[in-house]
């Protein structure tokens, strides 16, 4: 009798086994008619290859420290006009003669920057305009605990203002300091290389205003692009590249100094 | 099937169809198209005017100011890098002119003497020295600096 029962529980377990495998497997096989059940028009699927995969390059060697990219892109994204939102701006790096670094932005380099420590102390000095890299690997979109930051297929990292809850964790979690709370729509805000201007064909705001041309933006994957003819011809860098976020944001004639 | 089992299946089915009638209704539109986010969220980034209009639209009615600046040192200098849009200005530009400066400040804001601009082609002055109380277009003409005006 032991031994019935216990065959006849083993053969129930694999029946109920097979049903609840047998069932999953078959929902798995209706969910793609599932879109025709709810009306739902199908949407072509983007091949990623058609798009472009848009990316900047920075030459450091150019970039005459006016503040024209911060002060356009103020006004082109409505970003606050306090000093301390800022999707772009610009740094001024000063090496004295003792070795000590010394790095100024003084409202984001907006009104053109000026040298604070005199002539005889500089054993060098230069610009280095600053902006959203754009990682392939963002450390701020693994930080979102919502998924309202993301990468777009053209790689464009945005900000889904209505999604985002304002956690700032994205804020904290930004290697190059790109992001910001705006204080009026009380979400994460950066950088989105203008995106409603590339979508119609425009360079974003601080490429448009360049006047030294310093900033190259342009499709990574259109070989015959500007940008590509920029990292072709020089030996470029990335920010921080030991924190391994592939970021698109190229650098020519970066000193180490820079951080 | 024993009672309790079947009622314990069943009590587990209608939890898991409740979670995923939640969780649809809870789910945006378009969330997952394309990976863990909104996909509509890149249109709402996408619709937007441009207050910065680009040189294309300024020659449209100023190609003999163009033409000028592309003879002279200004060359590489887009229209809007000195004519900046009004802030909030709506898609016409002839409602709302861009602005027109024309300050010492603003020259300085490229041609002001920095150590860091020294080996950049751009010419560099200390403003006090150089008509300190004159205004720079009174001599310069913006759009081509060589030209220097009779006094």
């Amino acid at each position: 009798m032991g031994t019935e029962r216990k065959v006849n529980n083993r053969r129930k377990f694999f029946q109920t086994s097979a049903a609840l495998v047998g069932g999953t497997l078959l929902y798995s096989l209706i969910k793609p008619f599932e879109a025709l059940v709810q009306d739902k028009a199908e949407e072509p699927k983007i091949a990623k290859a058609d798009l472009p995969l848009w990316g900047m390059g920075v030459d450091v060697e150019k970039c005459v420290g006016c503040g024209k990219c911060a002060e356009a892109c103020k006004i082109e994204n409505m970003v606050p006009k306090e000093p301390f939102y800022f999707r772009t701006w610009v740094e001024q790096y000063t090496v004295k003669n003792d070795g000590e670094v010394k790095i100024e932005s003084p409202n984001g380099g907006i009104g053109g920057l000026t040298q604070s420590v005199p002539d005889e102390d500089i054993f060098k000095s230069f610009m280095v305009p600053k902006l959203c890299n754009h990682c392939t690997k963002a450390p701020c979109v693994q930080a979102c605990p919502v998924g309202a930051t993301f990468i777009s297929p053209e790689g464009v990292v945005l900000v889904d203002e209505t999604y985002c809850i304002g956690c700032s964790y994205c804020i904290q979690a930004c290697p190059y300091g790109a992001r910001f709370m705006n204080p009026i729509t009380k979400v994460a805000d950066k950088c989105t290389f203008c995106y409603h201007r590339i979508a119609e064909g425009l360079q974003p705001a601080c490429v448009e205003v360049c006047p030294t041309n310093a900033r190259i933006f342009g499709d990574l994957r259109d070989k015959k692009s500007d940008l590509v003819a920029f990292l072709q011809e020089n030996p470029t860098q990335v920010l921080k590249p030991h924190l391994n976020t592939h970021s698109r944001v190229f650098y020519n004639g970066l000193s180490s100094e820079v951080r | 099937m024993p009672k309790v089992i079947f009622r314990l299946f069943f009590t587990f089915v209608v939890f898991v169809g409740i979670f995923i009638l939640i969780q649809r209704a809870l789910t945006p539109d378009s969330f997952g198209d394309f990976g863990h986010y909104r996909a509509n969220s890149m249109n709402d980034n996408k619709v937007r005017a441009s207050f910065y209009k680009g040189e294309a639209k300024c020659t449209e009615c100023h190609q003999d100011a163009f033409d000028l600046k592309e003879t002279d040192v200004h060359s590489g200098v887009r229209c809007e890098s000195c004519h900046p849009p009004q802030i909030d200005a709506t898609t016409d530009c002839k409602v709302n002119p861009p602005i027109v400066k024309g300050t010492i400040e603003f020259c300085a804001q490229c041609h002001a003497t920095n150590p860091g601009r020294l080996k950049k082609g751009v010419p560099q002055l200390d403003f006090k020295e150089h008509y300190e109380k004159q205004n720079c277009i009174e001599c310069h003409n913006p759009h081509a600096p060589w030209e220097l005006k009779e006094k």
